[in-house]
């Protein structure tokens, strides 16, 4: 599996899953593990009469947010100010690691304990300071896992969701000392807690990811089940929080209608054990929150691509993404994998092969809570590298047709119509290197009897 | 330009038409409140004790002090054997933290709890335990953050449950980083 967790160098997609799916019976577990957090989502979500419109509520609060982001943004910065909050502004990655690092060296901070921050792995902001002398301590156990084995997150909501139990015991026991052969999960969580109880009990400063920013309150929420958060953000009396643009929403009532959502989609739990809201540093402490845009305005000039800002998060498109649980996180070329991967990283993939990662089945748009219309923005996608000509197979033949053809919206409706359509009427062989390794063991419908052949030549000369 | 300057004027090539923001109109269920909040609570791995109100809970707290256990108590009228000291990192050692919630939320049994004295106390504490007026049980979470309170400068968390984890193959793990159990006493 090293070449795998490795995720380096740029490798298509198909390549990846293909390396993942070499081991058949892991495939299935991890399949299995996503499709069961899956269930209680429906179990959770069909526990509420009004969940359809919580999810539009849900998408058009966020609509509402983007459209008059700028307002949202400059009112949230002045409220901050006005409960003793410092704001920095950053543009790109590189300026946010430069500004955490600012604020670290001027408080001599030597360690670090973060909670899960998407962006910060967006930022590559680990490295950038272990370089400078900073001790980095992941919090979240299951970042805490993949940082002591050295690797990203494979999930967003559960980043260690492709470590087995006795990967993870034996893990503990070379870096933490556990017993050997021990891979009971309450044992080695009670382990992790107590490593890294001293290492909150030691740090010099905390660092948050934020899941909403309340623009009329000036205050930030942070959602945990396991309170890593809380734990680091109130002991040092430093605590740094990093959000991207997209944060914010406008006041109290549209938090109401997200945290209803957001852990229900996730893991099927009624609400996250702890939803914090930081109005303000601690007596005698500093508290900073960093602003992130990194890409984000360069989206919102593209209407399709700007809806994927909507995002909230929770990890319920990867879960019942058939490509994602059978191709697993490292094979997106992206620091988040799974549909909304494709969504916001597609073009940072010089593969040009995830937005292919993709059946155009619409169950992540169907799942997610805030609307995203996930397979409509990865379509589009395809649509923006064929244009670019930046197709990821052979040039010759079919090829780019077929690519073309994936990703077209004029020849039929939708493209998810044509897709389904290019199914039907184009030969498996052909569409198996689109459909990827994850295929490999799934029958694609049968073509039905018009030749490809007669049908390439009618629909060439329109 | 400053950054802020150079983010809010790429703003402006925004494609996104104006949108309206949505009226939140969501029907509520009202019916026994403390029912719903209880058995919320039971999903979220907490505990309700709804009888003998604040007597009960000191009778628990007495009987905590009886087999040794460091208690504080940030609660008026009940009595722990531990003051608040001077720093957050001197909670290390307590094993039960009692604390006021302001509101209870039926549908997710989570409870609002304001600013504490050392903000860390409901999570570094071993054991949790909350007191809530059972009049003070909201239906959803439309209607709670309506009715909390927020101040300029403080932290409010709705806490539901004891802190938990699956981040080992799924398995649910009670007591990850924060408290590894709560009691939550109605009165
Ligand atoms: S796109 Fe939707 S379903 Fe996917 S993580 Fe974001 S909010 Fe959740």
């Amino acid at each position: 599996m090293s070449e795998l967790y490795t995720a380096s160098g740029s490798k298509v997609h198909a390549h990846k899953a293909d390396i993942f799916c070499r081991d058949e019976t892991r495939v299935d577990w991890h399949s299995k593990a996503l499709w069961a957090l899956r269930e209680k989502r429906d179990r959770a979500a069909g526990s509420l009469p009004e969940w359809e419109q919580l999810r539009l509520l849900g998408s058009q609060l966020k609509l509402h947010t983007l459209s008059h982001l700028a307002q949202y943004l400059e009112q949230f910065e002045q409220q901050c100010l006005s409960n003793g909050i410092k704001v920095h502004w950053a543009n790109d990655a590189q300026q946010h690691n430069e500004i955490v690092h600012g604020i670290l060296a001027k408080h001599k901070v030597k360690k670090l304990v973060k909670s899960k921050s998407m962006l910060t792995e967006e930022c590559h902001m680990n490295p950038y300071l272990e370089r400078h002398g900073i001790e980095v301590v992941d919090t979240d156990l299951g970042e805490r896992i993949i940082q002591l084995a050295n690797m990203p997150p494979s999930h967003i909501v559960v980043p260690a969701i492709h470590m087995k139990k006795e990967e993870v015991g034996e893990l503990f026991h070379q870096q933490l000392g556990t017993k050997a052969g021990e891979s009971d999960p309450l044992y080695l969580t009670r382990a992790a807690r107590a490593h890294l109880r001293e290492k909150f009990l030691t740090a010099d400063a905390a660092m948050t990811g934020v899941n909403m920013a309340i623009a009329d309150q000036g205050a930030i929420v942070v959602c945990t089940n396991e309170g890593n958060a809380d734990m680091g953000a109130n002991l040092p009396k430093l605590q740094l929080h990093s959000m991207g643009i997209d944060k914010v929403v406008p006041n109290m009532d549209s938090v109401g209608v997200l945290l209803r959502t957001l852990a229900r989609n996730a893991t099927g739990q009624p609400i996250t054990t702890y939803s914090s809201f930081y109005r303000g540093p601690q007596e005698g402490g500093e508290m900073h929150v960093i602003i992130v845009d990194n890409g984000r305005t360069e989206m919102m000039k593209d209407k399709i691509l700007a809806e994927s800002l909507k995002c909230i998060r929770c990890g319920g498109c990867l879960n019942t993404c058939p490509v994602y649980r059978r191709s697993g996180g490292y094979s997106y070329n992206y620091t988040i994998p799974g549909p909304i991967g494709i969504a916001v990283g597609a073009k940072h993939d010089d593969t040009n092969s995830i937005p292919w990662a993709c059946t155009l089945c619409g169950s992540c748009t169907y799942v997610c809570p805030t609307m995203v219309p996930l397979d409509k923005i990865i379509a589009h996608h395809r649509r923006l590298k064929a244009d670019a000509k930046r197709l990821p197979y052979g040039k010759g033949g079919y090829m780019p047709l077929v690519g073309r053809f994936m990703a077209s919206e004029t020849l039929m409706n939708t493209s998810m119509s044509a897709a389904r359509l290019a199914l039907r009427v184009l030969p498996g062989s052909l569409l198996k290197p689109f459909s990827g390794a994850w295929g490999k063991y799934r029958e694609l419908p049968v073509a039905p009897e018009s030749s490809f052949a007669s049908w390439y030549n009618k629909n060439r000369s329109r | 330009m400053s950054n802020k300057h150079t983010i809010l004027s790429a703003l402006k090539q925004s494609a996104l038409d104006q949108h309206a923001m949505p009226t939140i109109d969501v029907v509520a269920n009202n019916d026994d409140l403390v029912g719903q909040f209880n058995a919320s609570l039971n999903t979220v791995a907490g505990t309700l004790h709804s009888e003998g109100g604040l007597a009960a809970l000191q009778q628990a707290v007495d009987e905590l002090i009886q087999q040794n256990m460091q208690v504080i108590s940030l609660l008026d009228g009940i009595k722990g054997n531990r003051q608040v000291p001077e720093t957050a990192h001197d909670l290390a050692d307590i094993d039960y933290a009692v604390i006021p919630g302001d509101l209870g939320v039926a549908e997710n049994g989570a409870i609002w709890v304001n600013q504490p004295s050392h903000r860390v106390t409901p999570f570094i504490c071993e054991n949790l335990i909350l007191a809530l007026a059972k009049d003070n049980i909201v239906a959803n979470m439309h209607q709670a953050v309506k009715q909390v309170s927020l101040q300029p400068g403080e932290l409010g968390l709705f806490i539901a449950g004891p802190s938990k984890t699956a981040d080992i193959e799924q398995a649910l793990v009670v007591g990850a980083h924060g408290a590894c159990s709560l009691n939550v006493y109605l009165y």
